[in-house]
């Protein structure tokens, strides 16, 4: 079982999942991976085919499955970045099952809610709510679109090299839109 | 693993967005550039914060550990709802005899409810959720009671004891 810096559990989590064709809520749960899981997510390799989360095995990382089964549909890697001066979470990686990405998901919000528990997180831990990704070039635009993070170019005589934040009131609006309705 | 490229071929930038993020730069000196600009983007966040967001932040921040309390299967003995309270309490910068008098209840009461020598009575559990505008619920104070009772019960056997002499009958059968 993780524990946060305060010592205590961190308990399973619940959320609510839509099912796009019947337009109706299954509960999902989100909580910390184990090692047995990780095995099951290397077999998976059709569902999680984007990175090879098998490196993040000693990491904090999140599973985030239906309540009524153990079949993985999320996962999210966080860092804690407990220095007073950075004092925030950062999702290093987060991967959504293959069959629930685009158009012919069968589940939607699995994204949302995986970065709203981070949101959670960063308040539970005391960092005001203060959560960071750093995102591909190309999707500059539909972070800030999709979940309100604000892009913050890094001048650099390398690569562009920013980073997508969000702080106290676009983290409580994502816990608002994809954690309390559960 | 997919390439950037070929998940690109599959999916728009909106879905890719919307269920993916990539690991940042493994280059520690293009990772320390960055993290620095953050610090330095996240101090002036916090010169610029007003303080109803500081305390919305420190209210959630104990509103989740109580929920994630609640919800663990251990039982913490310093975290009783006295504790909980206090730290309410505390996190409004206020005093407890002016909490006490915001809420209409006695300062030795509040006092001793903070202290662990008395149980709250149920009107200060309502009046904690009028107070904090329903921000923390009165089933929520109910729950972390709950809480500490069943854990007292299980490990102090003489709670129960005590009252033996009350009980005049009993059941004299098991049902397990």
């Amino acid at each position: 079982m993780i524990r946060n810096t305060k010592g205590m559990e961190i308990a399973q989590f619940e959320v609510k999942l839509k099912e796009v064709f019947t337009n109706s809520y299954l509960m999902a749960v989100i909580e910390p991976m184990t090692l047995a899981d990780f095995k099951v997510v290397k077999k998976s390799r059709e569902q999680f085919d984007k990175f090879n989360w098998n490196q993040y095995r000693q990491k904090e990382v999140y599973k985030l499955r239906l309540k009524e089964d153990d079949i993985i549909l999320g996962l999210m890697c966080l860092i804690d970045h407990t220095d007073e001066a950075t004092d925030a979470i950062e999702i290093e990686l987060l991967e959504v099952s293959s069959e629930n990405i685009g158009k012919e998901k069968r589940l939607d919000c699995i994204g949302g809610c995986l970065i709203a528990f981070a949101c959670r997180e960063s308040f539970k831990r005391g960092h005001e709510g203060c959560v960071f990704l750093v995102p591909k070039s190309s999707l500059l635009d539909h972070y800030p679109a999709k979940y309100g993070f604000q892009y913050i170019p890094v001048k650099s005589d390398r690569r562009p090299n920013g980073f997508m934040i969000l702080f106290e009131p676009g983290a409580r609006k994502l816990i608002k839109m994809y954690l309390d309705a559960a | 693993m997919k390439s950037y490229k070929e998940i690109e071929k599959k999916h728009s930038p909106e879905e890719i967005a919307e269920s993916l993020v990539f690991p940042g730069p493994k280059d520690p000196a293009k990772r320390g550039e960055m993290l620095s600009v953050l610090r330095q983007v996240r101090k002036q966040q916090k010169e610029s914060q007003s303080e109803e967001s500081k305390l919305i932040s420190q209210l959630l921040q104990l509103k989740f550990l109580i929920e994630d309390y609640l919800k663990a299967d251990s039982f913490n003995k310093n975290f009783y709802f006295g504790y909980f309270l206090k730290e309410y309490i505390t996190r409004l910068e206020k005093k407890n005899r002016q909490f006490a008098q915001e809420i209409d209840v006695d300062p030795t009461e509040l006092s001793q409810i903070i202290n662990k020598h008395r149980k709250p009575t149920e009107k200060i559990i309502y009046r904690l959720e009028i107070h904090s505008n329903r921000n923390f619920p009165a089933i929520m104070w109910f729950k972390i009671l709950e809480k500490e009772r069943a854990y007292e019960l299980l490990h102090d056997k003489s709670i129960v004891n005590n009252e033996r002499g009350h009980v005049k009958q009993q059941l004299k059968f098991s049902l397990t």
